[in-house]
């Protein structure tokens, strides 16, 4: 009887045991194995490595233009995405002086007059005084309503432009989609890639968060069609959205690859003469009626031919 | 084997495990906030 009972008990610890062993390994493989981050503490914390865009550091990231008039007086703060960084960090190497820019080693001093805040905070520091130019792509509906909301009217100005590409993972055998599949997979009426050419495999469409800039480039694209929440996003192969220099250039992440849209590859050519469907300006975003002039003067630089060089050679389409 | 044994061993078990469970989500959810979302593709695997 004792015996009976007592291989009860033990059963029930090893059936316990079991348990909690199966279910740790599935938390591991379905969710901590994708999130474990390969890149550097400092792409961990910010996306990008922010210590190799630093100006005046000698960084070879920085193409600024040589010989330029610098700025005098009251320096504008600037700021802007982080996939836009090469590009303003170009901008302030070339016009700004040197002691206006003050980095600590990890991030820029409140006093620096180049700051870095990723999208959702140059929208909001624009907006609240504390940047006087940002260099982003379109602003979020949300961001434009809080801009309204504080009696501010945002004048933007293209400087440059980019394609908005869609990444799936390198194994992934399917290469080519279209915008109407897109908008499908987004809507939720697309849910498997068996439905593109790929395999039997729920398709799991990724986000980012709210206000972040290629967020917003989805927004538009799908124009009136909801954006549904995807609540596979575990079991399935994943699908997602970025901007093609940040993948190509900045993050040079080879595990994933771009998809064609409509059968065009999102090439400097494609973008620039607009045969790639889903482009996304650049924009040099200041508070309209602005009276420091050297707001003024910095946004003429970036269109002229100096500061579209800098656009060009920081990896993005000029629009000059 | 006593129940109170039995029972000790049980809750040990559980303890353990839930702390594990836990642990490891607290974990996932800090590298998930973290991470890039070309990255995160690339480590999804297909």
């Amino acid at each position: 009887m004792d015996k009976k009972k007592l291989r009860k008990q033990l059963a029930v610890i090893a059936l316990l045991i079991v348990m909690f062993a199966g279910l740790d390994l599935a938390i591991y493989q379905l969710f901590i194995k994708r999130v474990i981050s390969h890149h550097s503490p400092g792409m961990q914390k910010m996306s990008v490595e922010v210590a190799n865009y630093v100006p005046f550091t000698g960084s070879e990231n920085i193409y600024p233009a040589d010989g330029v008039q610098r700025l005098e007086g009251d320096i504008p703060t600037i700021d802007g995405a982080a996939a836009l960084l090469p590009v303003y960090a170009g901008f302030v190497e070339s016009i700004y002086p040197e002691d206006s820019v003050i980095y600590n080693g990890e991030s820029y001093d409140h006093e620096s007059a180049m700051h870095y805040t990723n999208t959702r905070g140059a929208y909001k520091d624009i907006v609240d005084g504390n940047a006087d130019i940002i260099i982003c792509a379109q602003p979020s509906d949300e961001q434009l309503a809080y801009a309204a909301e504080n009696g501010v009217e945002l004048e933007m100005v293209q400087i440059g432009s980019d394609a908005f590409v869609f990444i799936v993972n390198a194994n992934n055998p399917v290469d080519d989609i279209t915008v109407d599949q897109i908008r499908g997979i987004y809507s939720g009426q697309i849910t498997n890639w068996s439905e593109l050419g790929g395999n039997s495999m729920p398709i799991a469409a990724m986000h980012r968060n709210e206000g972040s800039g290629s967020q917003t480039a989805l927004e538009k694209l799908m124009g009136d069609m909801p954006i549904v929440p995807d609540y596979t996003t575990l079991v399935g192969s994943p699908i997602g959205f970025s901007f093609r220099y940040y993948v190509t250039g900045m993050l040079a992440e080879g595990g994933v690859k771009i998809l064609k849209i409509n059968g065009i590859e999102p090439t400097a050519e494609t973008i620039a003469d607009g045969s790639y469907p889903v482009s996304g300006g650049i924009y040099a975003v200041y508070r309209k009626g602005e009276t420091n002039e050297n707001v003024y003067k910095a946004v003429d630089f970036m269109l002229s031919p100096e500061g579209q060089k800098i656009v060009e050679d920081s990896g993005y389409i000029p629009v000059n | 084997m006593k129940d109170k044994t039995f029972a000790i061993i049980l809750a040990a078990v559980m303890i353990i495990g839930i702390g594990t469970t836990a642990a490891l989500i607290i974990h996932g959810y800090n590298l998930w906030k973290e991470i890039s979302i070309v990255e995160m593709i690339a480590n999804w695997g297909y």
